[in-house]
């Protein structure tokens, strides 16, 4: 059950509306309710002819909308234009002429926005056979582990070739020497053989 | 109209009966299309700019009384509308809160908008430091204490107008709750469970307020005219 307040609340509401309904619809007259207290009705009808709703100036408007164009032109750059990192590494954006090459007209920066780089993805791709497909550059983190495997294999090579000082691998070296020389046979054939030699 | 058998699509209950008043559609939000234009990118955010800017400068002008420090505040506003986007979560139940859990769908306003309910939460806090602020250094606008409207704005004249007004005068007498529910009813077209939303109370609560305040503009107008 309502509270005489609230049903007068209730019934106040559903006057306003109908007060704004009317007007919406250009309707000549307000509409009325007798069971409503007439000065409750006089003060609805006085306050939405009064209150008008206000505009700012032109002059305002145009100048925050400037403003607000600057600062959501900072927001869209802010987080995109920092390199996504990828376990403690960094990936550089994808380069290509269709970005590297400024628009007709517009000075580009140096500096290449995600927005164009998503661009370049969503365009058809212009295959080359003489040009390699650009990639994007993992700098640390995977790049990590081919220069472990860049290192081991410079090792190998190095001790390959270097003479060692131990007299066992000096003796299979100068048996291997001795076999060296044999025709048809190149110098990795040579080093094979005299390394199965000593192994025999 | 009798109901189908009972298969793999049954419901527990008819959906669409005159009688069921409880069940009422799920209505989105009017203006999610331009929220999700403005998250993606947000140079759209000058549709939603462009659509609320009257409203959320009327409703701090009608709070502050003052154009220049209106103007101040709806420009906190909606740089804190933009920037604070990503962070906007649209509630389908947003009016189902606040004492509307009963209410019949045809009473569930049409063009209900969170965003707007949210904006206007921002607008109240702003408005709020703003009348803070002020309390503590009073600054008198020189359009006030001189009364004079600058010639060169059109808006001056229109607001100097107003400020003469009777319903202006009554409404400025207005305790704060019930000039902010006024404000927002009639000026900028809220439902009572946008209001509700906005100020934080329920509806029965944001009804009383209106009631009352017309009550008291009545009683204003009635003296004023003896």
């Amino acid at each position: 059950m309502l509270g005489g307040s609230s049903r007068d609340a209730r019934r106040t509401e559903r006057y306003i509306d109908g007060l704004m309904d009317a007007e919406e619809r250009g309707a000549a007259e307000a509409p009325t309710d007798l069971d409503l207290d007439p000065a409750v009705l006089y003060a609805a009808r006085e306050l939405r002819a009064g209150l008008i709703r206000v505009h700012p100036s032109f002059r305002f408007e145009e100048g925050l909308a400037t403003r607000l164009a600057k600062t959501a032109g900072e927001t869209q750059r802010t987080p995109n234009e920092q390199p996504a990192k990828v376990l403690g590494s960094s990936i550089s954006p994808f380069r290509s002429p269709q970005v590297a090459a400024p628009a007709e007209g517009v000075a580009r920066p140096g500096r290449i926005t995600a927005r164009d780089a998503l661009a370049t993805l969503a365009a058809p791709r212009r295959l080359s056979l003489t040009s390699r497909p650009s990639r994007p550059l993992v700098v640390g983190g995977v790049g990590v582990a081919s220069a472990a495997i860049s290192i081991g294999a410079v090792y190998v090579a190095w001790r390959w070739s270097r003479a060692s000082q131990t007299p066992m691998v000096r003796a299979a070296r100068a048996a291997r020497s001795g076999r060296a020389y044999a025709p048809g046979h190149g110098r990795r054939a040579a080093v094979l053989h005299g390394i199965l030699g000593v192994m025999s | 109209m009798g109901f189908p058998t009972p298969g793999c699509n049954e419901l527990s209950r008819p959906v669409f009966t005159s009688t069921e008043e409880r069940v009422r559609p799920a209505r989105l939000d009017r203006d999610r299309g331009l929220v999700e234009a403005a998250r993606r990118d947000p140079a759209s955010f000058d549709a939603l700019y462009r659509k609320y800017l009257a409203q959320v400068y009327s409703y701090a002008f009608y709070e502050l009384r003052d154009h220049h420090a209106a103007e101040d505040a709806t420009e906190r506003v909606f740089m804190q509308a933009l920037t604070g986007l990503p962070r906007f979560e649209e509630r389908a139940d947003s009016f189902v809160g606040a004492g509307g859990a009963g209410k019949p769908a045809a009473e569930i306003p049409a063009d209900a908008s969170t965003f707007r309910i949210w904006l206007f939460r921002i607008a109240r806090n702003v408005v709020a430091n703003e009348r803070r602020r002020d309390r503590r250094r009073p600054v008198a606008s020189l359009e006030h204490a001189t009364g004079l409207a600058s010639a060169d704005d059109t808006f001056e004249t229109a607001a100097a107008r107003e400020a003469g007004s009777a319903a202006w005068q009554a409404v400025a007498r207005l305790p704060e709750d019930r000039r902010r529910a006024v404000v927002l009813r009639f000026v900028d077209e809220m439902s009572t469970a946008e209001i509700a939303e906005v100020l934080g109370r329920s509806e029965g609560a944001v009804r009383v307020l209106l009631h009352r305040a017309l009550r008291s503009v009545a009683a204003d107008l009635r003296a004023r005219l003896s």
